[in-house]
């Protein structure tokens, strides 16, 4: 029976089927067109935004108890003195709390990034950027805001108007986005365990801050732009050991602000690691101009105008520059007044690992 | 030929079958109204722990071999190329456990709070609620950069330039509030 029926069958059920089916695409075709290069080109993705409420972290090593057993362990390791020895680094306590932690004794909570200015990861048109022609892979604090919204990056105010940080410092009422971080470690070499270094920032900001990846069509490699801002009204340096005892001289910086630029859009900075099994970070000396492209007296007129406009950036760009700032530095009781470096620009940079045991 | 005519039938009921979960009298629209009664409440809450090649499996012995033993591994690798024909940024011998209580995931409408932010905000997120603490048992990794991408690669040579190794209770608390930003 059923032979019998079967090309009966698919003539009759084939075309009622197809007709079935076809009205389900109806909708579909209406919706769905073919976007051109130029259409696409205008296309930018949302990025992600990021923002951690009531955050805290801490971690540490905690004292042995009588058994010899550590409940938390925290240790970096690994690392060779340049005599050979193992040098061992045990991180008594790694936090990152709200403002007026008492160097990580008293935690509580804060916010980190703002909803109307948060952390941001996107993947950017580089041509807005300087990048040409590039998607730019964009990782960001919250981004330097106008200084009629902005808040004092160093802590002091917290009226708005007083600054450019987004970031706003602790209140009574509000817990604010500005981290007391800090990490307390004791740094052994060989069977020497008597080495502590504590690191302490109080009220700290890295809004501005970002790093830009992208892909190097000449070079095949990764190239990248990479920008800390880094604001603490108290940064402070000591070797006291984990119970307070054994207290060397504390250094301590007042309003400190470090901006640094490592790469940027016309000298980036290239990541490698090399033949050997080394990790290469490198920074190409910028070329020089070619004879007659800039005028003798240096005007723009009389120059190649697009290269003139290149090396003016390079130049005079103030976001190409690392500068740090240091409001007061104390030893101890002696007060060593303030510092500045201002206006660095890194022209040629080569860090590479080397493994001593090769 | 003729048509059989119970066949014929047959293929309109089908036909009208096929096509019914597509009707109109199905898909209607929402409205505003409609969708304003809709609600993502709930959430997940999840519990548990992760444990990556913490032992080197069930067995140990000569034969199947040792975490400790020079040409055993035990550790988890990731390489990462950052030039065409270069080294391999790596992180290698990634091994522990991780166990946590009451990481949450949900929806969440902010119009308020965050120090007045939240009312000009007044958008939804997603919500990802941090574990208070999270249990770290023999938790290790180290950072290194190697000319190969696998140790057992010809001429393999790596250099470590840290390890790190953590223990115990990890306080990790807050919520991390996710959502697109910029223009789409």
């Amino acid at each position: 029976m059923i032979s019998r029926f079967t090309p009966i069958v698919s003539k009759a059920l084939l075309p009622a089927l197809m007709a079935g089916l076809s009205l389900l695409p109806v909708t579909a075709t209406a919706e769905l067109e073919i976007l051109d290069d130029s259409e696409l080109s205008e296309i930018d993705g949302a990025g992600i935004g990021l923002v951690l409420e009531n955050f805290m972290f801490s971690h540490g090593t905690d004292a042995a108890d009588p058994n010899g057993e550590q409940a938390r362990i925290f240790r970096i390791a690994g690392i060779q003195s340049s005599n050979g020895q193992e040098v061992d680094i045990t991180v008594n306590h790694l936090y990152i709390a709200g403002s007026g932690s008492d160097y990580g004794n008293n935690l509580a909570p804060l916010n980190l990034g703002r909803l109307l200015n948060p952390f941001r990861i996107d993947v950017v048109d580089g041509d807005e950027i300087g990048i040409t022609k590039k998607a730019v892979l964009e990782m960001a604090a919250p981004t330097m805001v106008d200084a009629a919204q902005g808040y004092d990056c160093l802590g002091g105010s917290a009226v708005a108007g007083s600054g450019t940080c987004s970031s706003r410092p602790a209140t009574q009422d509000w817990q604010g986005e500005r981290a007391d971080m800090g990490m307390q470690m004791n740094v052994a070499v060989g069977d020497d365990r008597s080495a502590n270094l504590n690191l302490h920032a109080r009220s700290a900001v890295i809004d501005g801050s970002y790093l830009r990846l992208w892909g190097d069509d000449e070079r095949r490699q990764m190239a990248g732009e990479f920008r800390l801002n880094f604001y603490s009204p108290e940064l402070t340096i000591n070797a006291c050991s984990q119970d307070g005892s054994n207290c060397g001289s504390n250094i301590v910086m007042s309003d400190f602000v470090l901006q640094l630029a490592l790469g940027n859009r016309l000298q980036p900075i290239y990541f490698d690691v090399d033949g050997s099994g080394n990790f290469l970070l490198e920074i190409d000396t910028i070329d020089a101009p070619g004879a007659g492209q800039i005028a003798a007296n240096g005007q723009r007129a009389g120059s190649d105008a697009a290269i003139w406009d290149f090396y003016n950036d390079y130049y005079s760009k103030p976001e190409f520059r690392s500068n740090v700032h240091i409001g007061n530095f104390n030893v101890e009781a002696k007060n060593f007044g303030s510092a500045r470096v201002e206006g660095m620009l890194i022209q040629h940079l080569q860090i590479q690992t080397k493994d001593l045991a090769q | 030929m003729s048509r059989h005519p119970i066949l014929s039938s047959a293929a309109a009921i089908v036909a009208g079958l096929l096509c019914g979960p597509f009707a109109s009298a199905e898909m209607a629209p929402l409205d505003d109204a409609g969708m304003a009664e809709v609600s993502g409440r709930g959430g997940i809450y999840l519990s548990g722990d992760i444990s990556i090649n913490e032992l080197g499996g069930p067995v140990q012995n000569d034969y199947f071999g040792r975490c400790d033993e020079g040409d055993k591994k035990c550790g988890a690798r990731l390489a990462y190329q950052l030039k065409e024909g270069g080294g391999w940024m790596v992180l290698d011998e990634i091994r522990g456990k991780f166990a946590f209580e009451g990481l949450t995931l949900r929806v969440r409408s902010i119009d308020s709070g965050f120090g007045g932010d939240g009312e000009l905000f007044n958008r939804d997120v997603i919500e990802l609620g941090l574990p208070d603490t999270v249990r770290f048992s023999d938790v290790q990794f180290k950072l290194a950069a190697s000319n190969t991408p696998r140790p057992t690669d010809p001429g393999f040579m790596q250099t470590d330039i840290f390890a790190i190794e953590m223990q115990g209770d990890v306080l990790m608390q807050g919520n991390l509030l996710v959502f697109p930003e910029g223009n789409p």
